[in-house]
């Protein structure tokens, strides 16, 4: 699915122009390197409360880091995008990008479960106190996922096809 | 001397083993994810961006930020070992260690101005102009750290 979608973007106009400014990957990659920052260092703040670490820190106060965390992922989403696009054969068929994927669906998910379950209970928890274990084990999830996300995304260029 | 150092066996075993050089820079991209990310966190709080904690909340984390620096300096010294003297006659790197020890400097006076912050009476005031500037210092050089980190493949 993944390669057939691949092939029908090669020599697009996007797939062109992405290939023949020779100064945009360097800018794209720059854009991607400050989109993690921000993602994950929100991330690492929420996580590390959630999994009950840094309990001097308020859970309801941690949460207002996730519109950074939104525009680090929004920017990461679009040059992530268009990384796909300016070499589409070689990711679509690239195995540290496929599991980079898979993990990001899996972080996502794992956000989902905390949006619905984690985020309309937090405001009960004292500011001190201990988490519950269903919040350790998002707080693991994600941070595990995403660890993960970097770790296959910078082994792309040095991992074969899958 | 960088010939001497690109010639001896930690050198030789980063840039030529199989593993060796994707996993340094795997451990980089992770270090960096802790520092950058966690500065910048406290920068754009120090500069009103985002609100939520307390700008003194950001003390507790410096221990992590500071290990995340430790895994990036030492991950940064394996990886320049193998290229050493195209390294240290590149205009991007020296930009980059540059903003590296700039912003490394600027925590270290982020940290003191944030205690003494905590242990005045007047606690809660809100924050002066000198503390804005040194947040949006350090934003700038983080960011400029990336972008000459980056450029250091191209140029």
């Amino acid at each position: 699915m993944l390669e057939s979608f691949a092939l029908s973007i090669v020599d697009g106009s996007l797939n062109r122009w992405i290939v023949e400014t020779y100064w945009l990957w360097p800018v794209l990659e720059i854009v991607h390197f400050v989109g993690l920052s921000l993602l994950l260092g929100g991330l690492i703040i929420i996580d590390l409360r959630l999994a009950g670490l840094f309990r001097s820190m308020r859970p309801t106060a941690t949460h207002k880091l996730v519109p950074l965390v939104l525009i680090g992922f929004g920017l990461n989403l679009v040059t992530g995008i268009l990384f796909f696009y300016g070499d589409p054969l070689r990711y679509s068929v690239n195995i540290g990008f496929q599991i980079k994927m898979v993990l990001v669906v899996l972080a996502g998910l794992n956000t989902l479960f905390y949006y619905r379950k984690i985020k309309p209970v937090m405001h009960s928890w004292g500011t001190n106190a201990d988490t519950p274990p269903v919040a350790k084990i998002v707080a693991i999830t994600s941070l595990s996922a995403w660890g993960g996300v970097l770790l296959f995304g910078r082994l792309i260029p040095y991992v074969g096809t899958g | 001397m960088f010939a001497w150092l690109e010639s001896t066996q930690i050198a030789q075993w980063v840039g030529l083993s199989l593993w060796g050089y994707p996993m340094l820079l795997s451990m980089h991209v992770i270090g960096l994810a802790i520092v950058v990310g966690l500065f910048s966190m406290r920068d754009l709080r120090l500069l009103g961006v985002v609100g939520g904690l307390e700008p003194t909340a950001y003390l507790s984390l410096n221990k992590l930020a500071w290990t995340g620096f430790t895994i990036n300096a030492i991950s940064g010294c394996f990886l320049f070992t193998s290229q050493a003297m195209t390294f240290i006659s590149s205009i991007p790197f020296l930009l980059k260690i540059s903003c590296v020890v700039a912003g490394m400097l600027l925590a270290v006076v982020i940290q003191g101005k944030l205690q003494r912050e905590l242990a005045e009476a007047d606690y809660g005031q809100p924050l002066g102009n000198s503390m804005k500037l040194l947040a949006l210092g350090s934003l700038c050089v983080w960011i400029g750290a990336i972008v000459a980190g980056r450029l250091t493949a191209y140029l």
